[in-house]
């Protein structure tokens, strides 16, 4: 039997990643578990972080949000802070698995296994997220594009821990909008998602930023559909006109849940919904 | 020890007698919300072996040989099994004998076992799973109904010319297409559904010292275990001694036999020790029985005022690599092809086909909720071409009592379908439905749809329907119902109890019930086909007069009372009215020997008298008397980005006779339309080239609570069903087969094209929307 470890401060996590260099991090366990249980095989040596200190919190650090990696979805879904000023993260964690589900996994959890439709990566991209990694050389930051490197795949090194995750807030609180696509109501993996981040100043777009999951490998951006919304009022014609950029964009595959053909369409036919948005005021408020 | 399950329904039970018609609490409810009931899977004896089948893996091919000598050094390990240790026929089925406990060597679907492993624990059996290699030939297969049907195909049975298992029609008149002045026609298809049960296949089996072979196990037909036990194993069938505790879920998946054989088979080899069996939720998946995928050519004509006149309907349902009930699955298909409709003219022809797939069986409303997605889409087109009002249409064609049905047998027995379609009309989700579709949201159509249903219920002819029920007092004056058909969690056995303390004017209290057992129970059929609440309680409403009145002659011995005039059965105790005077019953059993204390009563259900000359190649199971109805209604909207579809309200009214208890007949439609919901909109059970792609929950989605609306359940005014328990005929069923037509029906009302083909995913309903 491999042990199960439980460090509460940095220096007992770094000697335990030391004695055991095979071990893996657990922290809900929601994915990992799932994993290993396939695999059949007997268990790696973990090391949970449910109890570590200084990584369940959620902070606000000057004009930066600062979320420790071992935070429960329902935590960042729920907690003032998140709410008050990344609604589009609160979003993208809401819409992970179920209630019960929520209360195990985390947000680290959800960045580290960098599945091309992990629900909250796309908020995290657009809301300009920067991981910070822990390792016996100390703390190192990235951005969201540079941790994650592929499906499944991240810039963590052997041993090294995803800390924090640091998120500027948003200045002029813009329309923050997220909706994700599934078989089910619930506890469904996204068949597409569509991220949006999108500043209106005297009812014309200042900024828009928008990302995709579950239609590539990693999360999709195209600056050619954010250009086309740049400068008009939110109207049909500019949102088909970044739908078609969108269709160009994305890179989906058929499975089991669904064609790449249906992904490319509702990539591109999400983005209607955000004419909800065309009366919004400068604070991103639907009127 | 067989366990009982306590009719104690509340903390401090009111005294007051079960009464039928009321809506007690199930008696199961304490105990199964304090997860004390006891389930199979739930089982672990002292001192237990486990047991484990290995798998293909492959879909279609020979096995050569096993190399089993590495796996069976692992520490841990107490035998491997295979063919060769079977000791008897080395056949399974219901009724068709054709499925090996172990193959020997065709395999014909990726489930089939090849190895039994017997362990001490779950590791030598993962380490020993993982160390056997099979050797095995892999031949071409057939993995859908066209491949199997294609010229030169290759065979799953050898036996079974063009992979036909059976062809059967049924003729009534002689359809003419001329003769009508509407004709719609269409091809329809349904997916592959998984019962999706909370308790897996599970079991445990011990050979005690006398030669019994004890099983206690997830199953819907204790006593026909025995049978295919010993048949499969070669033991003497009164040896073998099945208990069958509550059921974690069953819904016709645990109709046959499942973990018995094997089982069994593992007990024989490891004498005196308890072995488990409890299969994973994968192997669940794959090497349990399922839902027959079904494609569906139909033709029907009607005259110009909406009267039905010719149906030409073909059905090819694909059953798989076994039989189990695929013929009958098929035959009752057919019996409900043409709808709870009279129409003179039908001409019905089914084919049962064999592919190299998991295998078809039973599973809740068989065969026919795969032609009401037919019957009643076609329903709804015939409306549209005659510009009719879906609603007024149906009822114009509805059956009554006195008519014939599509396979034209009489209906004698209570039929109610009008008074389901009327409550529909009267309805205020039905009137105001044009209004609501106005209102819809942006990005959002509404539509409404209806679907009038109907299911038999029993096995149907040729086949012995019966029950035997046990009442039991014992010393203490507390009665015990022996039940006799398994509860998988549908209630019947809290509607044995309500029936037990109705006629013995008992409270919850003073009941308790034994859940079925082959040595102290009596054989009464399985608990499926609506069949299960009817029988055995029509059985045990006997057994439990019988009793009643022994005790008031009993007590009017004591009393020294002349006659039974004025003696009454009280809670508690039998009392004489115009005195006053009572004895208890815990009195009257210390002068009642045991034989005295113990009633059996027996129930046969009614058979069709004049069968009608209209089916050919039915092996048994034709016709059928006895029919539930039913008339649904949904209202869908779809966001018209996505595809997506949500059901916002749902309305079910049913006719299932009188109603012995209501809440407990709104479950039973709610969960029937619950997995209806499922059919029409999530479940899609894939294989490709015969390997299932559908392995777990996350790719098996079922709906969960946020999916589903609130679905009223209405009992209109109907006609009692004279031959039932209080006037009472089985719904189990029929509620099923409403969601997947009123869907599709609904969603053509808000604006889709029709779609044809279930489960309707959000791609499909998307397409629907594209240049309408
Ligand atoms: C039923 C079910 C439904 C699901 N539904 C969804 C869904 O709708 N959307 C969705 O996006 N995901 C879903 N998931 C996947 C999963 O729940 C999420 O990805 C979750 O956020 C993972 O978090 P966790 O804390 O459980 O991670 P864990 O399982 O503990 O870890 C996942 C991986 O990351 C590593 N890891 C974890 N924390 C750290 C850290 N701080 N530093 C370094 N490495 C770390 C682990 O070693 C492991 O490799 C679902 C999973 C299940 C079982």
């Amino acid at each position: 039997m491999n042990p199960v470890l439980f460090p509460r401060t940095e220096e007992m996590l770094l000697s335990m990643v030391k004695a055991y260099p095979e071990a893996r991090f657990m922290a809900g366990g929601t994915d990992l578990l799932v994993a290993l249980r396939q695999k059949q095989k007997a268990l790696p040596p973990l090391i949970g972080l449910e109890r570590m200190e200084g990584m369940g919190d959620i902070l606000r650090e000057g004009d930066e949000i600062s979320i420790g990696a071992a935070c429960t979805l329902k935590e960042v879904a729920s907690h003032p802070l998140t709410r008050q000023h990344l609604p589009l993260l609160c979003q993208g964690a809401d819409s992970v698995g179920g209630p019960a589900l929520r209360n195990m996994a985390t947000l680290g959890g959800n960045l580290c296994t960098a599945s091309p439709a992990g629900d909250t990566l796309p908020a995290l991209f657009l809301l300009e997220a920067r991981p910070e990694l822990l390792s016996e050389k100390g703390l190192r930051t990235l951005s969201m594009e540079a941790f994650i490197t592929g499906p499944g795949r991240t810039a963590l090194l052997p041993g090294e821990l995803l800390h924090r995750i640091r998120i500027p807030i948003p200045p002029n609180a813009p329309i923050q909008h997220f909706e994700k696509v599934g078989n089910r109501n619930a506890m469904a993996i996204a068949v597409a998602s569509l991220a949006a981040l999108i500043r209106m100043e005297q009812g014309l777009v200042t900024q828009a930023r928008l990302a995709w999951g579950s239609v590539g490998p990693k999360v999709i951006r195209s600056s050619e559909a954010e250009a086309a919304l740049m400068g008009k009022p939110l109207r049909e014609e500019s949102l088909k006109e970044a739908a078609f950029y969108a269709q160009k964009a994305v890179q989906p595959i058929s499975d089991i849940r669904a064609s790449a053909d249906y992904r490319k369409k509702v990539s591109a036919s999400l983005l209607q919904r955000l004419i909800l948005y065309r009366d919004s005021d400068d604070k991103g408020e639907r009127s | 020890m067989p366990t009982q399950i306590s009719g104690n329904a509340t903390e401090s039970p009111s005294r007051s007698p079960m009464t039928i018609g009321l809506p007690l609490p199930r008696g199961d409810a304490r105990a199964k919300a304090c997860g004390r009931e006891p389930y199979a899977a739930d089982l672990f004896p002292e001192n237990l072996l486990l047991a484990q089948a290995l798998r293909s893996g492959l879909p279609c091919g020979r096995l050569l040989e096993l190399d089993l000598e590495e796996a069976r050094q692992i520490p841990g390990i107490v035998a491997i099994l295979t063919a060769k240790d079977v000791p008897g026929s080395n056949r399974q089925g219901i009724i068709h004998k054709d499925m090996p406990v172990l193959v020997e060597d065709r395999i014909r679907y990726c489930g089939d076992p090849v190895a039994l492993l017997i362990a001490e624990n779950k590791e030598a059996i993962r380490s020993a799973m993982s160390c056997i290699r099979i050797h095995a030939e892999p031949s071409p297969g057939v993995f859908d109904l066209d491949e199997a049907m294609a010229e030169n195909a290759p065979l799953v049975h050898e036996d079974k010319p063009g992979n036909m298992l059976a062809k059967a029609t049924i003729q009534k008149g002689k359809p003419d297409f001329d003769a009508c002045a509407a004709v719609v026609e269409g091809w329809f298809e349904t997916p592959v559904q998984a019962h999706g049960f909370l308790e897996t296949e599970a079991g445990t089996a011990c050979l005690l010292e006398d030669g019994t072979l004890r099983m206690e196990v997830s199953t819907q037909s204790p006593f026909r275990d025995r049978l295919e036990i010993s048949h499969a194993l070669g033991i003497p069938f009164m040896q073998v001694h099945i208990h069958a505790p509550s059921l974690g879920g069953g819904f016709g998946g645990k109709d046959g036999a499942t973990v018995q054989c094997l089982l069994g088979l593992a007990a024989l080899h490891c004498p005196g020790r308890s072995v488990k069996m409890l299969w994973e939720r994968e192997e669940s998946f794959v090497a349990g029985y399922k839902r027959h995928a079904c494609r569906m050519h139909y033709r029907l004509g009607a005259l110009a005022d909406g009267s039905l006149h010719s149906l030409h309907a073909r059905l090819w349902y694909d059953t798989g690599a076994y039989a189990h009930l695929g013929p009958e699955v098929m035959e009752l298909g057919m019996e409900h092809a043409a709808g709870p409709y009279r129409i003179p003219h039908n001409l019905t022809e089914g084919f049962c086909v064999h592919t190299h797939t998991p295998t078809g069986g039973a599973m809740r409303a068989f065969g026919v909720c795969q032609v009401s997605f037919a019957f009643e889409s076609m329903m709804d087109m015939l409306a549209e071409k005659l510009k009719q009002d879906p609603l007024e249409l149906r009822l114009r064609n509805a059956l009554h009592r006195g008519d014939t049905n599509g396979a034209g047998v009489l209906l004698e027995s209570s039929t109610s379908l009008a008074a389901c379609l009327e409550g529909i009309r009267n309805h205020p989700l039905w009137q105001t439905r044009r209004q609501w579709q106005k209102e819809a949201p942006p990005f959002c159509i509404r539509g409404t749809g209806l679907a009038a249903v109907f299911n038999a219920a029993g096995y149907g002819g040729g086949v012995r329907d019966a029950a035997i029920a046990k009442i039991e007092m014992d010393v203490k004056g507390h009665f015990i119902v022996h039940n006799a058909v398994t509860d998988m969690g549908q209630g019947n056995s809290s509607a044995f109890l309500q029936i037990a303390g109705h006629i013995l004017r008992q409270s919850a209290e003073a009941l308790s019930l034994r859940q079925p057992d082959t040595r102290s129970a009596y054989p009464s059929g399985s608990s499926s086909a609506g069949r299960t609440t009817y029988t055995f309680g029509k059985a045990l409403i006997s057994a439990c007069e019988e009793l009643a009145s022994r005790l008031i002659n009993r007590a009017g011995l004591i009393l020294f009372l002349q006659n039974d005039e004025g003696l009454v059965l009280e809670p508690g105790r039998v009392r004489h009215e115009p005195s006053g005077r009572s004895v208890s019953l815990e009195q009257l059993a210390s002068f009642m020997s045991l034989e005295e204390r113990v009633c059996l009563g027996q129930f046969i259900a009614p058979v069709c008298r004049e069968v009608p000359d209209t089916s050919r190649g039915f092996f048994i199971g034709f016709p059928h008397v006895i029919f539930g109805y039913g008339a649904h209604l949904a209202r869908v909207e779809v966001d018209t980005l996505t595809g997506r579809v949500q059901v916002k309200d749902y309305l079910a009214l049913t006719d299932g006779g009188a109603v012995l208890n209501p809440s407990m007949f709104d479950q039973q439609v709610q969960g029937g339309v619950a997995q209806g919901i499922g059919y029409a909109l999530y479940e899609d059970f894939i294989t490709e080239k015969g390997v299932v792609k559908t392995k777990d929950f996350t790719t098996y989605l079922m709906p969960g609570s946020l999916d589903l609306p609130d679905i009223l359940s209405l009992a209109p005014p109907v006609e009692e069903e004279e031959s039932g328990p209080f006037g009472m005929k089985g719904i189990g069923e029929v509620a099923m087969n409403g969601p997947l037509p009123a869907i599709a029906n609904a969603l053509r009302d808000a604006g889709c094209r029709r779609i044809h083909k279930a489960p309707i995913m959000a791609e499909a309903v998307l397409g629907s929307l594209e240049n309408r």
